[in-house]
């Protein structure tokens, strides 16, 4: 466990196995939140190019496949993602906008072995910053992986808010480097 | 003595007519600020800790109750004091809370038993408890303290309960998880923002109560479509408004026709949501966005929107007339 953290910025990192499978419908009762930024070195469309696509999420380490239907448009717009530290997360998507270059998106099945949150969305927005340069936002909103009571240290609220911060640090700075470097 | 009336009117006189308040559960920052709705500026916060989410304001507008769920307590707050004054411990994790017209007792849901709660507030303590539906959300109260609703989220259900004798008299299947229940101000019908299925679910609350035999049947009246992820309903000038988290929007519909009228935007995330005592304005609070909307109830705008601190819930009733 130690080494895969050490190796790979990823989906599944920090956790602890848990045979608790919650389900995607009932959850704690304190929703959390956070918002990741980033500051890129491009125009706001160049770094839309890359992330614009629902069903391509190449651009996140975590990420070894994405397979999906629908394109971009909302609530017809399903993908899976196959994560490189293994297991699957099926995502819809609600929300997209272009000319904002915004997307959003909730969780519709992640086992939380994997991810240890519950109804889980997020929105991912790219805003142009100074210079002609980018700042991309990555917003999620979600609740603790385990749906009852006094819940296990791996599956409280602190572990869904380090699990998901991960995740956004991770994809922000890899896709800093990916634009950066075109 | 009558020199000491005197002087108490001098002070009142020296005092502006205090505007109507908006008491905000600020949930990540652990708070509870006051809007002043004339100049809609944040004008007090006091700390409450335990994740506060619910609220209920006394009718008379001098206290204000608050659930935290994660701290499994309810603060009473002197709202013209800006204090805390007293916190009620309860065995469970409280969310949706209503307070009897007479502000007398609390009636608070608890998340995970499932309960609803009866406390006496001149005992600051639990007085009675009744077993409903799974994770109870949203408790409203008709107006004459009567009947009390709970939104029973996880069994797809609102609960019909006989204040006086704390029963249950009638349960009603509704849209998939409701969560914020809504009784109109005639004590006719319900609402209730059912938050998977998408829509508002509308009961008659006198033909659910006075079916004896079939309860659960026949009651629903009618289903209306809203946007994503609906959490609480108010309702003015005939029109219902919907918080609709996922949409980031306002749904109005005509409580006639039932037709949708408008989607407003209002920030991310819109969750509590009440009606002014004039009608005139509806306030939302925006849970992602930290601010305050206030919509117009006749043009169907946003009229205002005011920052206010981490993670607004309000879910309950939040609004404190002064007048």
């Amino acid at each position: 466990m130690a080494a895969r953290i050490g190796t790979c910025l990823c989906f599944g990192l920090g956790l602890v196995w848990l045979a608790l499978a919650g389900t995607a419908s009932a959850h704690g009762p304190v929703r959390q939140k956070l918002t990741e930024k980033i500051e890129i070195n491009a125009p706001p469309a160049k770094v839309w190019e890359v992330i614009g696509s629902f069903q391509d999420m190449s651009w996140h380490p975590g990420i070894a496949k994405t397979t999906g239907e629908g394109g971009n448009t909302p609530d017809v717009a399903k993908r899976q993602l196959t994560l490189a530290s293994g297991g699957t997360i099926d995502e819809s998507l609600y929300k997209y906008d272009a000319a904002e270059m915004s997307y959003s998106y909730r969780i519709d099945k992640v086992d939380v072995k994997v991810l240890p949150v519950t109804n889980y969305s997020s929105t991912i927005v790219v805003l142009p910053a100074d210079g002609g340069k980018s700042t991309v936002e990555w917003k999620g909103a979600f609740y603790r992986g385990y749906p009852n009571n006094d819940p296990p240290p791996d599956l409280n609220e602190e572990a869904a808010i380090k699990a998901v911060t991960t995740v956004y640090k991770a994809g922000l700075e890899a896709l800093k480097k990916k634009v950066e470097a075109k | 003595m009558r020199l000491s009336v005197v002087s108490a009117a001098l002070l009142l006189a020296a005092v502006p007519a205090a505007a109507d308040e908006a008491f905000i559960t600020e949930q990540a920052g652990g708070a509870v600020s006051v809007l002043d709705l004339s100049t809609r500026k944040v004008v007090a916060r006091m700390p409450v800790d335990g994740k506060p989410a619910g609220i209920g304001m006394a009718q008379d507008g001098r206290f204000a109750y608050v659930t935290s769920p994660e701290g499994k307590f309810v603060s009473v707050i002197d709202t013209a004091a800006r204090r805390v004054v007293r916190r009620i411990d309860m065995p469970d994790a409280p969310l949706g809370i209503a307070v009897d017209p007479n502000g007398a007792f609390l009636y608070v849901a608890g998340f995970y038993e499932p309960r609803l709660y009866k406390v006496d507030l001149a005992r600051g303590e639990i007085v009675a408890t009744l077993e409903i539906g799974a994770s109870p959300s949203g408790v409203a109260l008709s107006p004459d303290g009567a009947t009390i609703v709970t939104a029973d989220r996880d069994d797809n259900q609102i609960s019909i309960i006989d204040a006086a004798t704390f029963t249950r008299r009638s349960v009603v299947k509704v849209g998939r998880h409701p969560f914020g229940v809504t009784i109109d101000g005639a004590g006719r019908r319900v609402y209730t923002a059912n938050v998977e299925s998408d829509d508002v679910s509308i009961v008659d609350l006198r033909s659910a109560l006075s079916r004896e035999e079939a309860p659960g049947v026949g009651s629903l009246v009618a289903t209306v479509p809203v946007g994503q992820r609906p959490y609480a309903v108010a309702l003015a000038q005939n029109k219902g408004f919907v918080t609709d988290q996922y949409g980031g929007t306002v749904s109005v519909f005509d409580l006639e026709t039932l037709a949708p009228l408008k989607r407003i935007d209002v920030g991310e995330y819109p969750e509590g949501i009440e009606t002014s005592a004039d009608e005139t304005l509806v306030y939302v609070a925006s849970w992602f966005s930290n601010e305050v909307f206030a919509i117009d109830t006749l043009s169907l705008k946003v009229a205002a929107r005011i920052p206010v601190g981490d993670g607004p819930r309000s879910f309950g009733t939040f609004l404190r007339r002064t007048r």
